[in-house]
């Protein structure tokens, strides 16, 4: 007896972004991600086409981190401190790209200089082929003062060049207008903020397709909810048609879950807890998985057992194309 | 389907009596759509309009309430398929799976992990819900004994699995005046498992991967009248499992499907797979194995999936850290509404200067509105302070008090002698340049 | 190229111009000059004219309707010649009026087939009485109150003990024939009972005015009407801050400031100042009668419902507090010297009825004087002032909610913000080419300030040259020294101050767009919560009214530019002006109509916009110029494509 099961066909779809540039494309990357395109809520192949999977983004640094956790360091070992080897073994760990943070101050406790960060990116350019982001150290003023300079040396390589918020945004997206590269637009946890945004970016001329939003998801237990529901609703409205929510959307639950207390934190805690680089691995995870499922194209993570599982994941929520 | 505030206030007799307590009929009515009111606190609705509200009122998706001595786990119900469009009312079992063969002194070592736990989360006591016993020897004394066994040391609802009707009388034989649930039930067994079912008045599953199957089932089985049931997709991955789940409950809520308007069940063996499950519609969860760390991280999962999206937006009061304040940084107060905390953390972050940022609790209204409505008061922020033990974490205690409360400076003093009270800005913007002018900081 | 021959009327000698000319360059060449202080950018419609003969191309047409462009109408900075053509100039002040002719303020008509017998709670009558002697023993009291059953046919009559003492005098003076005043209530349908107000010896002339007042109490403004309810017309119209502002500019101070010691009787003594003066004030106003404050025999009093405790001094905090229950919506009616209005000491004083804490009785009197529970349509009533309060309904429903919009829109709350008084910027525009700003300024003077319109004039006019993107973050990188960093980020000077009254520059800061966007995404959002309350879409609101004194001068385009006021067709708006004092006017008058106030009363559904999260997310979207859903704003989608096109010539 076959059933009629309800399918939500919608009119509008998600944008096709493509990140990085090969050779003949202007760039130096030896592959690019293409993600987006999704004319359905995440999965459901019944419904719709999911032309291309979700991918995962290590986050590395431009020098050894001062606040990260242990069992990141441990995890990492000796590569963090030199973001060239770094990037390599973020690579192997199975990084579909890069992201590269920019540290506020440099070894010496002084302010990155332009020169350092473009060195930084260079370096990571030349170490792996894989497509890159670049995060500024997230103020307004270091943020200008660093991408530009990497923004130019870089001319052509489609990088994603973050963060762009409400305030500051203007010097950002001139840049990659004028040196053909990506940004990823941030707002806080709020459908309109994102839609808003991604107004203003492209009433400045930076055209639709090279435009990531980030949405801002909170970690498991610290406003997770409120990520999950503003995704899903950016994802319904693109799907509906709205074109100023159709951007592929990228998250950092690597950022967010490890800056929480049940990750960082292996002593001193209640029992219940359980064991410490279990639930943190867990945790970020759990994190992930819950905004894959909601809607994210690029999850930025940081633990190399956490790569694994989401994309094993992912393996399997995109299979399953062939079971319907 | 559900009625709109308007339609319902169509229906009722427009009068403005008062009686039901609320001031109009129509604002009885939006109660009324917003299910916060039961209809006969209306006495003069008609027995027709009564009969039409009733009927739009019946929940898509069946409520089906699991049961032991003290115990009770609901799950169903649920009217969305977006946690934002309403909510998702009834949180998902989380049941741990234990096994027949386990010896008697391990299976009641587990158990008793299994019900003690119990972990804090902002402020909330969040348990396991109950215990899921498999039948992996096929042998109704060992179901037997497994029941007792887990009953000796906890009271929390069962869940029984076996593909033997014997094996699992022999394990409700254990559980009257208890409502357990018993799986799976399938295309084969499933006259047998309807009787069982009917006969311990026990909760029966239905095990399948094919939607069509489902249908066939819960339709023949309730034929039987067995009406408490529950659906087992069991698909082939994590993706397929997905689109079952998504597509029995799409089926119930949009198409008002009854045959597939029951909660569902999913066997999880890997923490994506128990995330995906209370993400994505899943009634019961059962777990493969019990590892503190995995449970906490799942119930605080659920806790936030089935947090009612309708409540203002709040962010946990307490105390936040940004950019790594030190003992003489200032405590910046706030309140908890999520777009004053935002635009006041993100200023201060942003300009790179630390601050200890306190977030006291005034139900989530902004500065001025709470302040209005008594909710941001001397009281509260002192309450706020002292809860945080901000004092023992700093050396130089200096409050800054949002600059549209100025008002409170001299209450707030007397609350806290120890403390030096400044007020700040009115605007999150001018955080930066008062740092630089009103507190010489760099 | 081709050559055509252009002449103006009343300017009667040609010119020849070019084709592709336009009718501003013509005209500039033939001597003429036409005002365009949008700097031709066919935004201000103050380029007028009528192209009585000949055809041009219109580059655009935003201005102007169907039928103008029929008449011939035409932008001359946007109408390219392209025959010979006759051009006729209007008159500049015409223009003036064609664009602000929904702007004046509406005369006060006595409602048509007013009648004191009829209609009029106040009665004042003449009679006479028996004189006693020792065969008719009766008391004074008695003997009053047997002629009023008598006379006058009423039963159930109530005398405050404070004008007992003034029947035997009053009957003996007037040699038994007394005026009485009677108020007369209803119990329920069938009951009626009537008071004495006072009693005077003599008989009172029939054409004799008799003398009542209503009265709005404004958080800001206190205004009053002195009527003479015999005729129902209203002698004299006046207004004056309310004291109370000495003690806090908006209601939560002054509840806060009243629940100090001493600070109930404070705030009460400060309101009933304003209330007396203006009653003074009012009474010398009056042409050929000599009125005193004495002679008011029945006062009507609208309000807000904090201002309403305050005058009758009840506490009020519990209206700020969560749940925000007040202490009443509906008061009794009182005696004036019970709370010291003076007035007649026995004047009546009905306080009418409000809804709920944040929608009182100056919305219910809005409602009443506008018609809203009268209407066919779905009507929209919106009051603007410190809060924004709005009603959306009809005959058959109405619901209300109360938003903070705070003071911004009264200019209060933003840098060079002041009241709409005598040099205040009032309307700006903003040159799209040089950022340069022309502004007019009430009483023509130098600047001193910005008021609420000027405000929203200045803001969507930053919106639509690009001054402010939709966030309203100003833009830098533009060719102007206007825009410059001041102590609170970015600012734009709309006035230098060489032509500045105060000497200092007049600037409007990135606080003050917070602050302005803030106030208009509160009150959009108010809106749109009513409509969903309901179901229904805010697009299908067939009348938008709009009371409270700043309606009057709000202007709608530039009110539509910046999503304060849903985007529909500018005919469906009004103006009426101060709705509450006229509600209580009204009320005043008209017994029937003052029954009708208590049935909106109890129909009105108020909906607590802090109960759930929709208020929130539509604020949020309203957040942004015009709005995050351009789609909302279809003529303002359309004006920012024009401008570009324009731009691009």
């Amino acid at each position: 007896m076959p059933v009629e099961i309800p399918k939500d066909k919608w009119p509008g779809s998600v944008r096709t972004v493509t990140i990085g540039a090969l050779p003949k494309d202007g760039g130096t990357r030896k592959c690019t991600v293409t993600v987006g395109g999704e004319t359905t809520m995440p999965f459901l192949h019944y419904e719709g086409e999911i032309p291309n999977r979700p991918v995962v983004a290590i986050e590395i640094m431009d020098r050894q981190p001062d606040d990260w956790s242990p069992l990141l360091a441990e995890a990492w070992k000796d590569v963090m401190d030199d973001p060239a080897k770094w990037a390599v073994a973020a690579e192997q760990a199975g990084a579909d790209l890069l992201v590269l943070e920019l540290s506020l101050n440099n070894r010496n406790g002084e302010p990155t200089t332009p020169d350092e960060a473009v060195s930084a990116v260079k370096s990571v350019l030349a170490a792996s082929g894989l497509p890159l982001i670049v995060f500024g150290p997230g103020q307004a003023e270091a943020d200008n003062a660093l991408l530009v300079p990497i923004s130019e040396a870089t001319k052509g390589e489609r990088i994603v060049l973050g963060i762009c918020e409400d305030k500051n945004y203007r010097t950002i997206v001139a840049t990659a207008m004028a040196n053909d590269h990506l940004v990823s637009a941030r707002t806080a946890m709020d459908v309109n903020l994102a839609k808003q945004l991604n107004i203003l970016i492209s009433d400045m001329g930076l055209p639709l397709d090279r435009i990531l939003m980030d949405p801002t998801t909170g970690a498991l237990g610290y406003g997770i909810e409120y990520g999950f529901s503003v995704m899903e609703r950016l994802r319904l409205a693109a799907l509906q048609g709205d074109k100023m929510t159709q951007l592929p959307m990228i998250v950092t639950p690597g950022y967010e879950a490890w800056k929480i207390k049940e990750s960082k934190v292996g002593e001193g805690v209640p029992e219940t807890w359980g064991d410490w680089l279990n639930r943190a691995i867990n945790w970020e995870t759990l994190t992930a998985i819950t905004l894959l499922e909601s809607g994210a194209d690029v999850l930025v993570l940081r633990h190399p057992e956490s790569v694994k599982r989401v994309k094993r994941a992912i393996d399997e929520l995109m299979s399953a194309k062939e079971l319907v | 389907m559900a009625l709109s505030g308007i339609q319902i206030y169509k229906l009722l007799p427009q009068t403005n009596c008062k009686e039901c307590g609320f001031p109009t009929c129509l604002a009885f009515a939006m109660k009324l759509a917003a299910k916060q009111v039961e209809l006969s606190s209306c006495p003069y609705v008609s027995e027709a309009s009564k009969a039409q509200l009733e009927e739009s009122a019946a929940p898509p998706i069946r409520l089906i309430t699991l049961k032991s001595n003290g115990y009770e786990v609901k799950v169903g119900n649920e009217v969305v398929l977006y946690r934002h469009e309403k909510t998702f009312y009834n949180k998902s079992g989380l049941f741990v799976k234990l096994h027949t063969s386990q010896i008697e002194n391990a299976l009641i070592e587990e158990t008793r992990r299994i019900n003690q736990y119990q972990v804090n989360y902002v402020g909330m006591d969040l348990e396991v819900d109950g215990i899921a016993v498999e039948d992996d020897t096929h042998d109704p004394a060992k179901m037997k004994a497994a029941v007792t066994a887990i009953r000796s040391v906890s009271k929390k609802p069962l869940i029984l699995i076996s593909s033997a009707v014997d094996v699992l009388e022999a394990g409700l034989s254990q559980l009257s005046g208890e409502t357990p649930l018993v799986c799976c039930a399938n295309s084969t067994n499933w006259e047998k498992f309807a009787e069982l079912a009917g006969k311990y008045k026990a909760i029966l599953a239905i095990e399948s991967d094919k939607i069509d199957e489902f249908v066939e089932l819960t339709e023949k089985i309730k034929s039987k009248g067995i009406e408490d049931l529950v659906l087992i997709p069991n698909g082939k991955n994590l993706g397929h499992n997905l689109i079952l789940q998504t597509q029995i409950r799409r089926a119930a809520i949009k198409a008002n499907l009854r045959a597939l308007g029951y909660p569902t069940l999913a066997f999880c063996s890997s923490p994506v797979e128990a995330a995906q499950a209370i993400t994505k519609y899943a009634g019961f969860v059962v777990l493969d194995e019990f590892a503190a760390e995995l449970i906490y991280s799942l119930l605080v999962l659920r806790q936030n999936i089935y947090t009612d999206p309708q409540k203002p937006i709040q962010v946990q009061p307490g105390l936040y850290e940004i950019n790594n304040p030190k003992e003489n940084d200032p405590v910046l107060v706030t309140t908890n509404f999520s777009i004053t905390y935002f635009s006041v953390a993100n200023e201060v972050e942003g300009s790179g200067l630390p601050a200890w940022l306190l977030v006291a609790d005034a139900e989530g209204m902004s500065v001025l509105t709470a302040w209005a409505a008594g909710k941001f008061d001397a009281d509260r922020i002192a309450k706020a302070v002292k809860s945080t033990n901000v004092t023992d974490k700093l050396s130089k205690h200096l409050l800054i008090l949002p600059g549209s409360v100025a008002v409170l400076s001299g209450e707030v003093e007397a609350e806290l002698p120890d403390w030096e009270i400044r007020v700040g800005p009115r605007e999150a913007v001018d955080i930066p340049k008062f740092y630089k002018l009103a507190l010489q900081v760099n | 190229m081709a050559e055509y021959k252009v002449r103006f009327d009343p300017n009667t000698e040609p010119v020849v111009v070019k084709s592709g000319t336009l009718i501003i360059e013509a005209a500039k060449q033939a001597g003429l000059d036409i005002l365009q202080p949008c700097g031709g950018q066919g935004r201000c419609g103050r380029c007028i004219v009528q192209v009585m003969d000949g055809t041009v191309r219109h580059r655009s047409s935003l201005r102007l309707s169907k039928e103008d462009i029929q008449a011939g109408y035409a932008l001359a900075c946007q109408s390219i010649i392209e025959s010979d053509i006759l051009v006729r100039i209007p008159e500049q002040d015409k223009i003036e009026r064609r664009l602000m002719s929904d702007r004046t303020a509406l005369e006060i008509e006595i409602p048509p087939g007013y009648s004191p017998e009829y209609k009029q709670s106040l009665r004042r009558f003449s009679i006479q009485l028996s004189p006693p002697s020792y065969e008719d023993q009766t008391d004074d009291l008695t003997r009053l109150k047997k002629e009023i059953t008598l006379k006058l046919g009423y039963r159930n009559i109530f005398i405050p003990l404070g004008l007992i003492n003034k029947i035997s005098q009053a009957l003996r003076l007037g040699n038994w024939n007394v005026t009485i005043f009677l108020h007369i209530g209803e119990l329920d349908d069938r009951m009626k009972y009537v008071q004495l107000v006072d009693i005077l010896p003599g008989i009172i002339a029939e054409e004799d005015p008799l003398w009542g007042a209503a009265i709005d109490i404004g958080t800001t403004t206190v205004t009053l009407w002195l009527v003479d309810l015999m005729t129902g017309k209203v002698h004299a119209q006046v207004a004056e801050y309310n004291d109370q502002i000495r003690r806090g500019e908006d209601v939560i101070s002054r509840i806060i400031y009243a629940d100090k010691n001493g600070g109930l009787t404070e705030l009460q003594q400060l309101v009933l100042g304003t209330i007396n003066e203006l009653m003074e004030t009012a009474c010398k106003r009056v042409k050929f009668h000599r009125v005193k404050p004495e002679d008011v025999y029945k006062v009507s009093v609208a309000g807000n419902t904090t201002m309403m405790h305050l005058f009758l001094g009840v506490p009020a905090n519990n209206i700020r507090l969560s749940p925000f229950i007040p202490s009443f919506n509906q008061a009794p009616i009182i005696y004036a010297k019970e709370i010291g209005l003076k007035t007649h000491p026995f004047a009546i004083v009905d306080c009418l009825p409000g809804v709920a804490s944040y929608v009182g009785a100056d919305i219910t009197a809005g409602v009443l004087s506008a018609g809203v529970d009268l209407a066919d349509q779905l009507t929209l009533f919106l009051d603007v002032g410190t809060n924004g309060e709005m009603v959306l309904g009809s005959k058959e429903w109405l619901v209300t909610c109360a938003c903070s919009a705070g003071p911004a829109f009264e200019g209060a709350g933003v840098q060079s913000g002041m009241r709409a008084t005598t040099g205040a910027i009032e309307e700006v525009w903003i040159n799209s080419n040089t950022y340069e700003p022309t502004y007019r300024v009430i009483g023509g003077g130098k600047p001193r300030g910005i008021c609420g319109s000027g405000l929203i004039s200045l803001l969507a006019e930053m919106f639509i040259t690009g001054l402010i993107d939709k966030a309203g973050n100003l833009n830098p990188s533009l060719p102007t020294n206007r825009v410059r960093e001041g102590e609170h980020g970015l600012e734009y000077v709309v006035v230098w101050a060489v032509e500045a009254y105060s000497g200092e520059d007049i600037v409007f800061t990135r606080v003050d767009v917070d602050n302005l966007l803030r106030a208009k995404a509160a009150i959009y959002a108010g809106f749109l919560v009513l409509a969903q309350s309901v179901g229904v879409p805010l697009e299908s609101t067939e009348q938008v009214l709009i009371g409270g004194s700043f309606g009057k001068y709000l202007n709608i385009e530039k009110s539509i530019q910046i999503g304060l006021l849903p985007d529909l067709p500018w005919e469906r708006f009004r103006f009426l002006g101060n709705t509450a004092v006229k509600g209580a006017y009204y009320a005043l008058l008209d017994k029937h109509s003052r029954k009708r106030l208590d049935e909106i009363a109890s129909k009105m559904t108020y909906i607590e916009l802090s109960a759930d999260n929709s208020f929130y997310e539509a604020f949020m979207s309203a957040l942004f110029l015009p709005h995050t859903d351009l789609s909302k704003f279809p003529s303002v989608e359309k004006a920012m494509k024009s401008i570009q096109y324009s731009e691009t010539i």
